[in-house]
């Protein structure tokens, strides 16, 4: 039986994705605490590796030798799943997201495979509904825990993902609008060329609005300060994972780094044209990509550790009277504008 | 058997096992994530069929949006165990009346069975609009130019439901 070299590559490819989200996560908790030391005027981690560049393996390992615990009175299967279901929905999101044009892997292919795990054609709207089934686990992990920190943190978080994933889901409508598809490949190549020989047509230009709109969703769709209230330390210990230890624990911090990941690459390959950019030859596009997620993942640790958390009436305030009419609004103004001017 | 029917028999395996299992256990909480399991898998049979964006608004509406609000009224409610049914009921119908509705639901199954097997496959065979409908521009100009009034009659009377939920939910103060 002949093993289909393609295949292979596709294979070794999902297998470099995933490995890359994992590496990730493990780069963002280094930078967030390095970031935040510094903002605090601390050095942080700095005994392990370079600078403190492995304590995040140190910490891995760590949680690997935990015990691990479970409430009595918790619901075994659930409490089990839930981890489980966060970090799925967190990994799977990255399927359909394209960071750079194609490679033949130095010519060893026949033909090129696109830099991405499936080029979908609803590829926006599956992203959509994998953030959707995140809510699942931290849900489940509240109410399975049998506490009611983790409750209220679950309930919190629930209700915090619901509002804003309406405003979410407007703005990414008034980009697949603009683009008049659904495939992020293709969003990305309609962003390329300029305009007037050096802005790039980018949508953040076209939709400044909406990518605000899509920005503050996505960072209250990911539980960051200032909006992390299903953890908030002060008055609910840590939310929904208060009850879980050892490499449980680890698979929600890795679903909540990884989602970041996600947002900030969905956000790069919606507004920001992608891969796209000047100098680099074509097969090192990917370059770009990285670059334009790293800075919006800074963006996030920098936020973080300047903002101070919003009070609970505010958030649902400011999501259901402000973001949503916000989003609204942008999406009937780009619709009108597209068919006044073509 | 190629790919997609091994795909298509894992997913309606799939489908049918959690069906069962939502009514067939007693933990509502289990019976929700078995339903989503099912809508789950009910939109990889949509994909199968080709119609990826009737699968991806299948998980969007039913199993994100739908299902959270059922996860949070079993979780408010706080039911570990749904009561076992009230005896009377089945204790008025007897044994007789336990067989006669055995005997019954049986009749019915094979009628359906019966039924299905003679409909006329041509019933089935694709118009344009079905083959096509992975294409979002497609099911917007259908919805909006052929089936308008169907649309805004929807849309109205979900309005509507929605105003009555918010008056009933209301308290006088």
């Amino acid at each position: 039986m002949s093993v289909d070299p393609q295949i292979v590559a596709q294979l070794g490819l999902i297998f470099v994705i995933f490995n890359m989200l994992v590496l990730s996560a493990a780069f963002m908790v280094w930078m967030e605490r390095k970031v935040c030391a510094y903002i605090q005027d601390r050095v942080g981690p700095n005994r392990v590796g370079f600078e403190g560049v492995l304590q995040p393996f140190a910490d891995v390992i760590k949680l690997m030798f935990k015990e691990q615990l479970r409430p009595k009175a918790a619901d075994a299967v659930l409490f089990a799943i839930a981890p489980v279901i966060s970090a799925c929905a967190a990994f799977a999101a990255f399927s359909v997201i394209p960071f750079g044009t194609s490679t033949t892997v130095f010519g060893l292919l026949d033909e090129p495979i696109p830099l991405q795990v499936t080029d979908v054609n609803v590829a926006v709207l599956v992203i959509f509904a994998i953030a959707s089934m995140g809510v699942y686990g931290i849900v489940l992990a509240g109410w399975s825990s049998n506490s009611k920190y983790s409750l209220l943190g679950a309930l919190r978080s629930a209700a915090q993902m619901i509002s804003y994933e309406l405003s979410y889901g407007l703005a990414l409508a008034a980009v697949i609008m603009l683009a008049g598809s659904l495939s992020l490949r293709d969003i990305v190549l309609n962003q390329s060329g300029t305009w007037w020989g050096f802005i790039p047509k980018w949508y953040v230009f076209l939709q400044p609005i909406g990518f605000f709109v899509y920005m503050v969703a996505g960072v209250a769709e990911t539980n960051r300060a200032p909006f992390d209230f299903p953890e908030a330390e002060q008055e609910l210990v840590a939310g929904y994972h208060t009850e879980y230890s050892s490499m449980s624990f680890a698979l929600f911090f890795l679903a909540e780094y990884v989602n970041m990941v996600t947002v900030a690459a969905v956000a790069t390959s919606l507004y920001l044209g992608g891969w796209l950019g000047p100098f680099l030859p074509d097969w090192l596009a990917w370059v770009w990509f990285l670059v334009k997620v790293f800075l919006i993942l800074f963006f996030y640790v920098w936020m973080r550790w300047t903002l101070p958390r919003y009070r609970y009436d505010q958030l649902m305030e400011f999501g259901w009277k402000w973001l949503l009419p916000v989003g609204v609004l942008n999406l009937l103004a780009t619709a009108a504008l597209i068919l006044w001017l073509g | 058997m190629d790919a997609s029917a091994i795909a298509f028999y894992i997913f309606a395996a799939i489908t049918v096992v959690a069906s069962l299992g939502v009514v067939g256990q007693r933990n509502p909480m289990y019976s929700v994530m078995l339903l989503i399991t099912s809508f789950g898998a009910l939109a990889g049979l949509y994909v199968l069929l080709d119609a990826p964006f009737t699968a991806v608004t299948q998980i969007i509406i039913y199993a994100g949006a739908i299902m959270v609000l059922f996860l949070f009224v079993v979780m408010l409610l706080n039911v570990p165990r749904e009561e076992p049914a009230p005896s009377g009921v089945l204790a008025a119908l007897g044994p007789r009346g336990m067989q006669a509705a055995t005997v019954l639901s049986l009749v019915l199954g094979l009628e359906i069975v019966w039924a299905l097997s003679k409909v006329n496959r041509g019933w089935f065979a694709q118009d344009a609009a079905a083959t096509s409908v992975s294409s979002v521009t497609l099911i917007g100009t259908t919805l909006f130019t052929r089936h308008a009034f169907a649309f805004e009659a929807t849309s109205i009377l979900i309005l509507v439901a929605m105003v009555g939920a918010v008056v009933i939910a209301r308290r006088e103060r």
